[in-house]
């Protein structure tokens, strides 16, 4: 679907990346930041979803009764990867959190700056 | 912060509505991505792969790299967070009353209910049903050892949350954990000998007709060390974030 | 024979990835026996990466197609000038590693000893990777396994201020990576492959759009943060002082490189695209000058050691984008010989500045007043390193800084040319500010006035690293021949 020639799709993926962005930034939270990564890294994989679509497309899987066209491959193992190493990254960046709770008693990033 | 983090949201945004509009549209035939590469995996991904799930077929044949790399980010982690200090551990070093206030609510444990209790005890043995069928049908539906591993591990995590983590930690053999936190590099290295030995690639997979059992073999082989590779890392990094002394 | 290079290809980066999965098996009946098998390990991987390096030396850059699949259908490992002269950063790892044996001891109980060594050879794994894939996609995956790692070592041996420094990192790291993510993304839409070389021809082939504007961009906005190039740069001086000094030599000297190899493969996707770097050229120049005065103003006013040398890495990156912003032949030579000589350097100063506070205690310049009375040969290896980074003759540093130096009136842009003699000047306070603390001070400290010298297996790694700084001076010819034909070929594909 287009409007004003633009993809719509692509669009909300765009726009799904910049709410997690504003979280990351504009939070104070740190779980709420670590949440807002993941919103853009999930923008991220839609985007690379969409790209692979084709019209009236089924999974690539060859068996009776599917027929071309089939969805592109690609995509799929690259965000199929993309997804494990985006929980890789957050359970690091979680048990830092831990960290940083269990030290300060805070996770706030308002609190942190003023501690010493 | 916020106009700041406003600002720049928008000339992100801006920015990338502006990069987007120069794309192809997707879902056409005859756009670039399913003329090129993509064409060759499904005209011929069956017949060189011998997998007719071709989202498998990339990952483990044509781009067994980039997954040999992947099981090795989440190996990654799991390390990672066991080279961390234990964060319950450590003696609390602010004196700030609400910090040790809140660090008593985490060490008492929320009772479970009995219906949380029942329900993901009834529940467990079908999810861990529905992860093998997950992993067995993987090559004609979608699914495989990633689906497989993500689906075990949130069942010892469920197991876990319910009867404590002394139990569920049962669930992985104590002498054996080293061994199959390791599963998926290692069986991924082995794997990439064998191909060595037989067809001179990294990796390579025997493509000629005779060796079509070998082949599926190892491309079972491969499923099940990522499923099971990934979900005892899974289960692990659970266990070690959230860990009571 | 001739198939040698392209067949040990992909184990010179399955090597120390499969070697660090079974760190903790080897380690299950004694911890320290980690610290010995990761050792040889990284030997194994250097060895490799030698004969790789002869190979290419008798026979020209050979690549490797994983799985037998002929790019651009499977992925493929390229082996060329640039990569290989990544490969003597690898082998700095097989002296952090005897390093970190003793080093250890106090800051990390041993049962996390496994996980920490595990770390390493994957960081190594992984930046041998990132140097030789030919794959974007590829260079993602491989460029995740060196930053997770990165992140968990920043914070391994501190308590909370450790963990938020590594935080902090992980946030702008796990950004910039995104963005990588999503240029290939893009890059994948308008082209259909994921080969690099593919990929850039059929950019070239194709109309010039937005979208492969957008995909570089980010590309270089991304590598920019790996490589802490200021502004860039706000998680770099806390994550590399607070971390443990063996990972800070490693992240410092060899992690920060994976933005400038990112930002050489951004160049040579682009070249023949008719996409203008121009644009890009002059950000780089810019901001690579204002790095350097930058770190090193801001070096001048640290008391803290470590967090001197972080500064200084900041300045060093800045000497590195500058000349390949200039993007002239000796420009471009200066800043890629730089990449290894700055990583020697750097794991030289801090593994000598490691030995120092392990041995005291301290880690200011005010508390280590006179530490050379006590420590001479570290404090040598330290004063070695500094006459290096300031880019003193002969020495490792020296070479690269002229080269660039060089380039920039090569360039017509003898303003850069005065910015980065500019820069060496406040490099020089700094550490003329540190050798006279160390060597021409009286202790104040007791336990710095009864310090005695390192154990070998932490001196040794110190004082043979220094002496290598002397001799890439003396022998500076050498790696500047190597490079030389790769640059000529990239100005070449940029059409200069």
């Amino acid at each position: 679907m287009t409007l004003v020639g633009l993809d719509l799709d692509y669009v909300a993926c765009v726009v799904l990346f910049c709410v997690g962005l504003y979280m990351l930034v504009a939070k104070s939270n740190l779980i709420k930041k670590v949440i807002g990564l993941n919103v853009m890294e999930t923008a991220v994989f839609a985007f690379i979803v969409t790209s692979g679509m084709i019209e009236g497309g089924q999974e690539p899987i060859v068996v009776a009764g599917s027929a071309p066209p089939y969805t592109s491959p690609i995509p799929h193992a690259m965000v199929l990867t993309g997804i494990v190493v985006a929980v890789s990254v957050t359970a690091v960046a979680l048990a830092l959190i831990a960290q940083i709770h269990a030290h300060y008693g805070t996770i706030e990033v308002d609190e942190l700056k003023e501690l010493p | 912060m916020r106009v700041f983090a406003l600002a720049l949201v928008l000339v992100v945004a801006a920015t990338m509505v502006i990069g987007i509009a120069g794309l192809p549209p997707h879902g056409d035939p005859d756009g670039p991505v399913h003329t090129h590469v993509g064409a060759r995996y499904l005209e011929q991904g069956v017949a060189e792969t011998g997998l007719r799930n071709l989202v498998t077929a990339v990952l483990l044949v044509y781009r067994g790299f980039d997954t040999f790399l992947e099981v090795v980010v989440i190996f990654t982690a799991l390390v990672a967070v066991l080279a961390l200090p234990s964060a319950t551990r450590q003696p609390p070093q602010s004196r700030d009353e609400s910090a040790a206030a809140s660090r008593r609510d985490t060490d008492d444990a929320v009772p479970v209910s009995p219906v949380v209790f029942l329900v993901v005890r009834l529940l467990a043995p079908f999810i861990a049903v529905f992860a093998l069928a997950s992993l067995y049908r993987g090559h004609v539906t979608p699914g495989g050892g990633f689906q497989s591993a993500a689906i075990i591990g949130a069942m010892m995590i469920a197991l876990g949350l319910v009867f404590g983590r002394e139990h569920a930690a049962r669930l992985v053999p104590h002498g054996a954990k080293a061994w199959l936190q390791a599963l998926g590099p290692l069986v991924f290295a082995v794997v990439a000998l064998v191909g060595w030995r037989l067809t001179g690639a990294f990796l390579g997979f025997p493509a000629d007709e005779a060796a079509h059992a070998l082949r599926e073999a190892l491309v079972v082989i491969l499923e099940v060390a990522i499923a099971v590779g990934g979900a005892v890392i899974l289960a692990q990094l659970f266990m070690a974030l959230d860990a009571p002394s | 024979m001739t198939t040698l290079g392209p067949t040990l290809l992909p184990w010179l980066v399955a090597l120390p990835l499969a070697g660090a999965a079974l760190v903790p098996i080897v380690a299950r009946r004694d911890a320290r026996w980690a610290g010995g098998f990761t050792l040889v390990v990284a030997l194994v991987t250097t060895s490799l990466a030698s004969v790789l390096v002869a190979q290419l030396a008798s026979q020209g850059p050979f690549s490797a197609d994983l799985g037998g699949w002929a790019a651009p259908y499977g992925i493929e490992l390229h082996f060329d000038r640039f990569a290989a002269w990544t490969m003597p950063l690898a082998a700095l790892f097989a002296f952090v590693i005897p390093f970190s044996w003793r080093y250890l001891d106090a800051p990390l109980p041993r049962e996390r000893w496994a996980p920490f060594y595990a770390l390493m050879l994957l960081n190594l794994g992984g930046l041998l990777g990132f140097s030789v894939t030919g794959d974007l996609f590829n260079l993602f995956v491989t460029m995740e396994v060196v930053s997770l790692s990165s992140y968990a070592l920043v914070a391994v041996a501190g308590r909370g201020v450790a963990a938020w420094a590594a935080l902090k990192y992980l946030l702008l790291g796990a950004v910039s990576s995104l963005l990588v993510l999503f240029a290939v993304g893009l890059l994948f839409a308008l082209t259909g492959s994921l080969n690099l070389a593919d990929v850039s021809v059929r950019l070239a082939a194709a109309e010039p759009s937005g979208a492969a504007l957008l995909a570089l961009a980010s590309l270089a906005v991304a590598f920019l943060v790996k490589a802490a190039l200021f502004p860039l740069h706000v998680w770099l001086p806390d994550a590399h002082a607070i971390a443990p000094s063996p990972v800070s030599a490693v992240l410092s000297g060899l992690v920060v490189k994976v933005g400038i190899v990112g930002l050489l493969r951004v160049l040579q996707l682009a070249a023949g695209t008719g996409i203008s770097l121009e644009p890009l050229n002059t950000v780089l120049m810019v901001l690579g000058a204002t790095a350097i005065v930058m770190g090193a103003f801001l070096a001048i006013f640290q008391d803290d050691i470590k967090l001197m040398l972080a500064y200084s890495t900041i300045s060093n990156i800045g000497y590195i984008v500058l000349g390949i912003g200039l993007a002239s032949p000796f420009a471009l030579i200066g800043a890629f010989v730089h990449v290894f000589n700055h990583g020697l350097i750097k794991v030289t100063l801090f593994l000598a500045a490691g030995a120092i506070i392990h041995q005291t205690g301290y880690r200011t310049l005010s508390d280590l007043r006179g530490v050379a009375r006590r420590m001479p040969q570290t404090a040598a290896a330290m004063a070695i390193g500094a006459v290096s980074i300031v880019g003193l003759p002969p020495t490792a540093g020296f070479v690269c800084k002229w080269y660039i130096a060089l380039g920039a009136f090569e360039a017509d842009q003898g303003g850069y040319g005065f910015a980065l003699v500019f820069g060496a000047l406040f490099i020089f306070v700094y550490y003329v500010r540190m050798l006279d603390a160390f060597f021409f001070r009286s202790p104040v400290r007791p336990e710095v006035a009864d310090a005695v010298e390192a154990p070998w297996s932490m001196r040794a790694p110190v004082l043979v690293l220094a002496a290598a700084c002397l001799v890439l001076g003396v022998l500076g010819g050498i790696p500047i021949g190597f490079v030389e034909p790769a640059v000529v070929d990239l100005l070449a594909a940029l059409g200069r």
